[in-house]
């Protein structure tokens, strides 16, 4: 009966959809949603920083031409775990495919530090589009990747104006960025901003903080533990007085155990997280722009707690010269500039500084961070290994039944 | 039974019986060249993976370490969630294919909810936790609702999303859609002739679902039932967000070895998955034998 | 026709069912309902939709006018998400991928589940063992594991875009072997393949003519439903998708998660509006011809 013209319509139906599958699939023309602005959209948490060449006090980048030419034969940087958000990231990379016409592709850019590292060792022989050609990653990944033989060594042009303590004297891995954590508060929801970590015990805030990860996995989250160390009595060396401090903060009845996000934070489920300033900041922007919660980020006054972000090149980049080209747009004045547009302190902010190449106006909106502290790699491993080693034993909720 | 038995000789196979057996494994040759090139491999790569230490070297330290820390702990609540989430799923999620296949309900329903069934089985993650956060969580519209309409503090009933039981919750939404659109199938196998005759016999509604139709769909319910349970087991981007660092699972465990900011040691990652697909064949193994002693009720 | 049987009507078995169905059973209350029903299918409802709404709500509360309180509901997040040309692209890759492996899906289970069942009962354990495996497998493995064996030579597939679109469509085809597995072993157990086979064979019929014409038929139900769950599988599928080949839905989903706040509610209900539609569409689509279900063979 119908059973021919079942067939038939299923036949016609498969190869319809294999033809538009092999149509219309991604082409090499397809970037991951990751990858290019779209159109129309404003980058959130930045000031418009489109301005011409002559009202900046820095000079625009400008690439060396045997590296660009290098650079253009292969065609693409495949960048990793870089969200649009993140240091004005979305920037940097629009500018970067403007001044050299290669193609972005963003890999993964909710990924964590591990999971860079994972993506070079996957991809090891793949030149697909799934392998990295730069890292951005912890402090405390930079030597472990060195170690693995994951990353290879370039020093970028402006490389004397790095600071020692934050670079790897063979030039493996170098300092990008770095950002002090700080209160992000939903002041619809809490009228009485808190100034101090110690005001966290407070038992007017009940059920309003979090933490924005899991602090025996997240880098954000582990640090904000080890940060509250410092004001809690205890120092960069000893991380666990921070760990007493959050039992004390669950046993004021404070502490909200999910993850804070910006969803959550906006809808007053989780007033009050701890991040790092540029996101905090970021955050803040997008929600006055967007109807959000009205948002007050602040610095604690005491226990500042900085944490830097290092980039690399890996040693099984599928596209090597585009990869150094990078690092040199990143490395310049203008490069550096536009990680301060999103409130990162870039590495070479210092000596910007002291050569007077930042506006007047992005150093006015950049938070006060001074006295911040900066933890040794070794103070980090250690403090990490503690926190995650005991947070279940000291602070944990114990849910089991 | 039939008369298509009586009149129509058992008819053997137009091909001979040799080429019959070679025609057998032909036929489900397709299957296990897929399973070897996208599961086996993979498995076995993680099988290799779980012996490689964090140093470089290779031991059994990682199925040592599984003893430690939180690892079993973490495995212990995995198999509370998912076997309660499984429970509660299997049963109200039968009595809702049930309630529009049998219940005599307008037409459209069984369709919609199949199709419902269809997308919310899959609705998990940051998007489902968040949609409980808005409903249950400390401002969320059921709360205020409770609180303001009838002055219930659901606080104070010491009930918190956060919990082992607002997991289970959560979970629930994708556990009773799944178990409708498996168990629709075996439902409608249900014959009408079969409760007629029972009907006609003299037999209660109760008495035909207890020693007639239940019986029968019991390998298929025990069957969902386990397919709840693994659904459950494997699931991580829920409880990630959910959890926020208070109840360890198992997944958890995995994906922080995998994919954490510190302490990256997949080797145990590894370790762990070996100790969920342990978990997992030996329910396999017991709704096995379950199957086989219920099956006798479908020889027909 | 109600109760919706999809047991074929042939022989004197049918004709005596489909007379009792024309005579209609005494205790038929059509359309009115048992009050369990009604009380189970509301309490469903209730739980189904009152976070649907809480979602709703909040992503009502974005504004356009910024550092104003919203006054009146105001659609910009969801004005925002139709503005974002990678919602439409990310949404159809993944319905196109989603389809195809379906197709796939239906192509490799159907004749394995129906052979088991006819010939080779003894490989019935080990078949739904491998079924199973993918629940056991986190994807957060399997997508390593899939890289490391695929993406090296010899057996480099990932170099191309098209190739590691065809890894991602072959890793969901694992992923939904356990739900299509389940809902065909089901349906089939339904129908007497037995007889239903012999039927066809002493009318002449080859194995290809048996599985195309009398046993995907009588299918139907129980492959839409393995065909619902593999859609939904796939449209929200995040961690393979993101390794593999972003450019699905969920991995635009979870990056939007990151970097807005009222987009992602607004998109997690317009998606699953969109694929609720998609799977009516499906079932339309499958139920088409009418409910009855026929043998091979003339009549």
């Amino acid at each position: 009966m119908t059973t021919h013209r079942l067939q038939a319509r299923l036949i016609t139906l498969g190869t319809a959809i294999v033809l538009v599958v092999a149509a219309c699939g991604p082409s090499g023309s397809t970037t991951a949603p990751g990858g290019t602005t779209p159109a129309g959209t404003q980058p959130a948490g930045t000031q418009p920083a489109e301005t011409t060449g002559a009202d900046l006090p820095y000079d625009l980048w400008v690439p060396d031409p045997q590296l660009l030419a290098d650079a253009q034969a292969e065609g693409t940087i495949s960048t990793i775990a870089l969200p649009a958000s993140w240091c004005n990231y979305e920037e940097v990379w629009t500018t970067f495919i403007d001044r050299t016409g290669l193609t972005y592709n963003g890999i993964t850019p909710d990924a964590g530090s591990a999971e860079e590292l994972q993506a070079i060792e996957a991809n090891k022989e793949n030149p697909g589009l799934q392998a990295p050609d730069v890292l951005d990653i912890g402090l405390a990944f930079g030597p472990q990747a060195k170690d693995a033989g994951l990353i290879e060594a370039y020093k970028v042009s402006t490389w004397d104006s790095i600071p020692d303590d934050a670079k790897d004297p063979d030039g493996f891995w170098y300092g990008d960025y770095y950002g002090v954590l700080a209160f992000e508060v939903n002041t619809e929801v809490i009228t009485d901003v808190p100034g101090d970590w110690a005001d966290l015990k407070d038992p007017q805030y009940a059920n309003s903080i979090a933490l924005p990860g899991d602090p025996r996995l997240s880098s954000q989250a582990i640090q904000t533990v080890y940060a509250s160390a410092l004001a809690n009595g205890g120092s960069l060396d000893d991380a666990a007085p921070g760990l007493q401090f959050w039992k004390d903060v669950v046993e004021a009845g404070n502490f909200v155990p999910t993850i804070a996000n910006a969803g959550t934070i906006a809808q007053g489920e989780t007033p009050i997280t701890i991040r790092w300033t540029y996101n905090a900041l970021a955050n803040r922007d997008l929600s006055a722009e967007s109807g959000g919660a009205p948002i007050e980020v602040v610095v604690p006054a005491s226990g500042r707690f900085a944490g830097v972000y290092v980039q690399a090149i890996s040693a099984y980049a599928p596209h090597p010269n585009a990869a150094k080209l990078w690092m040199e747009f990143l490395y310049s004045d203008e490069g550096q500039n536009l990680w301060l547009n999103g409130y990162c302190h870039p590495i070479r902010y210092q000596d910007l500084v002291d050569n007077d190449k930042v506006p007047a106006e992005q150093l006015a909106q950049l938070p006060d961070v001074e006295g911040a502290v900066f933890p040794s790699l070794d103070q980090v491993t250690s403090a990490s290994e503690l926190i995650t080693a005991q947070w279940d034993s000291v602070v944990g909720v114990d849910v089991a039944e | 039974m039939s008369s298509a038995e009586q009149t129509t000789p058992v008819t053997a196979p137009k091909r001979p019986a040799r080429t019959a057996s070679t025609w057998s494994w032909l036929g489900v040759l397709p299957f296990f060249l897929w399973a070897v090139m996208f599961i086996a491999l993979p498995a076995a790569f993680l099988f290799v993976g779980s012996f490689l230490l964090r140093d470089g070297s290779v031991g059994l330290q990682n199925y040592a370490d599984l003893t430690t820390g939180a690892i079993l702990p973490a495995f212990a609540n995995s198999i509370y969630l998912s076997f309660f989430s499984a429970l509660i799923g299997a049963i109200f999620g039968f009595l809702l294919a049930a309630a529009v296949i049998l219940g005599n309900l307008p037409r459209f329903m069984r369709s919609a909810l199949m199709t419902f069934s269809g997308v919310a089985s899959n609705f998990a993650g940051v998007p489902l936790a968040l949609a409980f956060v808005f409903t249950l969580g400390n401002l969320g519209l059921v709360t205020k609702m409770l609180a303001e309409t009838f002055g219930f503090n659901l606080r104070a009933t010491g009930f918190s999303l956060y919990s082992m039981e607002g997991l289970i919750l959560v979970y629930l939404y994708f556990q009773f859609p799944l178990m409708v659109l498996v168990i629709a199938p075996s439902i409608d196998g249900l014959r009408r002739e079969w409760r007629e005759a029972a009907e006609n016999l003299g037999a209660t509604p109760y008495q035909f679902w207890r020693k007639v139709a239940l019986p029968i769909l019991m390998p298929s319910i025990l069957g969902a039932g386990i397919l709840l349970f693994g659904n459950a087991f494997g699931a991580q981007a829920t409880a990630f967000q959910l959890s926020g660092g208070t109840i360890p699972l198992a997944t958890l465990m995995i994906s922080s070895q995998m994919s954490g900011d510190v302490l990256f040691n997949p080797g145990l990652g590894y370790a762990v998955a070996m100790g969920m697909v342990a978990i997992m064949a030996v329910s396999i193994v017991a709704y096995s034998v379950l199957q086989r002693r219920s099956e006798s009720w479908l020889r027909r | 026709m109600s109760g919706g049987g999809s047991a074929p009507p042939f022989g004197p078995l049918g004709v005596m069912r489909s007379w009792l169905r024309l005579s209609g059973s005494p205790r038929a209350r059509r359309g009115s309902g048992a009050w369990w029903a009604w009380l189970v299918v509301i309490l469903g409802i209730l739980y189904f939709f009152v976070p649907l709404a809480a979602t709703l709500e909040f992503s009502l509360r974005a504004c356009a006018p910024p550092n104003q309180p919203c006054t009146a509901p105001d659609f910009s997040a969801y004005a925002n998400t139709f503005d974002d040309p990678f919602f439409f692209s990310t949404l159809a890759f993944s319905f196109v991928v989603g389809l195809v492996t379906i197709v796939i899906s239906l192509l490799i289970i159907v004749p394995t589940a129906y052979w088991v069942r006819l010939r080779v009962p003894r490989l019935r354990p080990v078949v739904e063992f491998v079924t199973l495996l993918p629940f056991v497998i986190p994807p957060v493995v399997l997508v390593f594991g899939l890289i490391r064996i695929y993406s090296r030579p010899p057996l480099l597939v990932t170099a191309t875009n098209f190739g590691s679109v065809a890894l991602l469509v072959a890793a969901y085809v694992v992923l939904s072997f356990p739900y299509m597995y389940r809902a065909v072993d089901a349906g089939l157990a339904a129908m007497d393949v037995r007889v239903l086979t012999e039927a066809a064979q002493s009318m002449g019929a080859g194995w290809r003519k048996i599985l195309w014409s009398v046993i995907f038929p009588n299918l139907r139900t129980a492959a839409l439903s393995g065909a619902f769950l593999t859609l939904a599988i796939v449209v929200g599928e995040f961690t393979i998708g993101n390794f593999l080949a972003p450019y699905g839905f969920g991995p635009y989903i979870s990056l939007l998660g990151r970097d807005k706040i009222f987009e992602p509610a607004a998109v997690s209900l317009i998606s699953f509006g969109l694929t609720w539609l998609a799977m009516i569409f499906l079932a339309l689509v499958g139920r088409g011809r009418g409910s009855r279900v026929q043998v091979a063979g003339a009549r």
